[in-house]
């Protein structure tokens, strides 16, 4: 038994036993795919891109990206609730690191990712009938993986770094229009305007999707998309350092 | 002889403020320590250094052989700490909460189930076991905190202000449970500002204040400290009128007028004791009358005010 154990031990009783958590963790991106990708896609009617991509294929890659970019936002915010329960400054007296304290909590976050995104594709190979390129999927449960842990990270530097929760729900909620809007998750970027394509080019969710979209529907260059997967792990690497230090300096 | 928590030269500094001025000590191994001083004085700034919490601008402070700033991984697998917050997982029940303790505790989950069950009992908590603790009363969740600090065997525990909260017949059993840890070879280290605690639990006192040290010893070297100080209980058939303006004449480290009783503290040679009763007593009926060597408030009371005093000279 490690500390790491025990911090996945506490991370999956409290959603265990809080459902809501599941809700907005699971179900909740899939609820876009089965009601905002569905409209749209009927909408449209027609297919989104030349290479026969209908809006329901195109938007697969999209909630997987929001799955994860929100699970990732909701685990950073209960270093929040540890904080208001008091057990946050308990936590960093217990025998385990301050790094196995934010690995251990991101770890829980992983399997959750995970299992949404299997429950995701499932539904999405099922009931859209979605052609999925199989030979890529497990890479693109990775993509889902690595990229839930680098937002986590990312969000980490900020809930550390803010004392008041009602400035990091703000915060999480501007990052949250922005980054998801100025990307491609909710459309392509050919027909964006210079200025918006060019911010959602440098958007780190645009890297991700672009991975997950070449890894569930086969979707893109694979050299394009092996510098967006290196970008990426650059940012989660980075954020990880910074999360650590600001971690570090809390007493 | 082998010490628990050694303390030299301890500096922490937030800004121009010195929270902790050059502070030393040491704790022998199995001892209740208390550590005493009046708000701001940095007792939960030590604290939080002991434990690994904060670290030290200057200084060392070793646990059990090792270094807090050094070593922090193996002191924290030495201690428990309950902090002077409420400090609970509040979505999960009372039982999952002593568990989970337990678990970052590496205490197997047999031996974490039985003590679970004697500390559920030893807190009568038995009938919250299995609400969660956000649906519990502040005293009910300070219950859960302090014990947990029961669920293991760590060879240091430090509670930061345990009592807060806690009903009196409750705060009795965890008092007899911190001495029959101290007795098993437990080092117990703690901070209250309910000096009658302290005087009750702890064999050794170190009374700090701005950061340094004022006075440290057991209870009689430190009651020693403030010889002459004496401490007078009164209980009239009726409080008089013009006590007030009669105690302001003696120079009192302290006065309390409750319905009909008067208590007071104050310093005086052995002689004047009586006389000053006496005074007190003309022509009045006295119901009761107590009269005491210095209790630790009065030592705690007298030996601040002469820091502070000190302290306006330089």
């Amino acid at each position: 038994m490690t500390a790491i154990d025990a911090m996945l031990y506490r991370e999956a009783k409290i959603r265990a036993t809080n459902l809501i958590f599941i809700f907005w963790d699971v179900f909740y991106p899939l609820g876009y795919m089965l009601v905002f990708g569905v409209g749209v896609n009927s909408a449209l009617g027609s297919p989104l891109l030349p290479e026969h991509v209908d809006y329901n294929a195109f938007f697969l890659a999209s909630v997987l990206g929001m799955a994860s970019f929100g699970i990732a936002s909701n685990t950073s915010w209960s270093f929040f609730l540890d904080r208001d329960n008091g057990i946050f400054f308990e936590m960093l007296t217990y025998p385990l690191s301050r790094s196995a304290y934010m690995l251990g909590k991101v770890l829980f976050t992983l399997v959750v990712s995970l299992v949404q995104a299997i429950i995701t594709v499932a539904l999405a190979s099922l009931m859209f009938h979605i052609r999925l390129a199989w030979g890529r999927i497990p890479l693109a449960f990775l993509v889902m993986v690595a990229g839930t842990a680098g937002w986590f990270f990312f969000y980490a530097i900020f809930a550390l770094s803010t004392r008041r929760n009602d400035i990091f729900n703000t915060l999480t909620s501007i990052l949250y229009f922005v980054l998801l809007f100025a990307s491609n998750m909710f459309y392509p970027l050919e027909p964006l305007p210079t200025w918006l394509r060019r911010v959602a080019l440098a958007n780190p969710i645009t890297w991700q999707i672009d991975c997950l979209r070449w890894g569930t529907i086969g979707l893109g260059r694979t050299d394009r998309v092996l510098l967006e997967a290196a970008g990426f792990c650059l940012f989660a690497l980075a954020s990880f350092w910074y999360a650590a230090r600001c971690l570090e300096r809390q007493e | 002889m082998t010490y628990a928590l050694e303390v030299h030269n301890l500096l922490k500094t937030f800004g121009p403020v010195r929270a902790l001025d050059g502070l030393s000590f040491a704790v022998p191994r199995g001892t209740i320590f208390g550590l005493l001083g009046p708000n701001g004085a940095g007792k939960s700034t030590t604290l939080k250094i002991l434990t690994t919490l904060s670290r030290p601008s200057a200084g060392t402070a070793v646990v059990l052989g090792f270094d807090v700033v050094k070593r922090p991984l193996e002191v924290r697998r030495r201690i428990v700490s309950v902090i002077q917050e409420t400090a609970v997982d509040l979505l999960l029940n009372v039982r999952d909460n002593l568990l989970t303790f337990a678990r970052f505790h590496q205490v197997e989950t047999p031996t974490a189930r039985r003590r679970a069950g004697e500390v559920i009992d030893r807190f009568r908590l038995t009938a919250e076991v299995e609400r969660k603790v956000q649906d519990l009363s502040g005293g009910f969740r300070r219950r859960v905190q302090v014990a947990k600090a029961f669920m293991v065997d760590t060879p240091v525990l430090f509670l930061d202000e345990f009592s807060t909260g806690m009903d009196p017949l409750l705060k009795r059993e965890v008092m007899s449970m911190l001495r029959e840890e101290a007795h098993r070879g437990r080092t117990i280290v703690l901070t209250t500002q309910i000096l009658s605690e302290a005087e009750e639990l702890c064999q050794d006192i170190l009374i700090i204040d701005h950061g340094r040290q004022v006075a440290r010893g057991d209870l009689n070297t430190l009651k020693l400290l403030s010889r002459g100080v004496y401490e007078v209980s009164m209980t009239f058939d009726a409080m008089p009128e013009r006590i007030e303006s009669e105690l302001t004449a003696l120079p009192t480290l302290r006065t309390r007028v409750e319905n009909n009783t008067l208590e007071l503290a104050f310093k005086a040679p052995e002689g004047q004791v009586l006389d000053v009763v006496t005074a007190l007593a003309r022509n009045r009926r006295v119901l009761r009358l107590e009269v005491n060597g210095a209790s630790l408030e009065d030592v705690f009371l007298e030996l601040t005010q002469q820091e502070e005093v000190s302290r306006d000279r330089h």
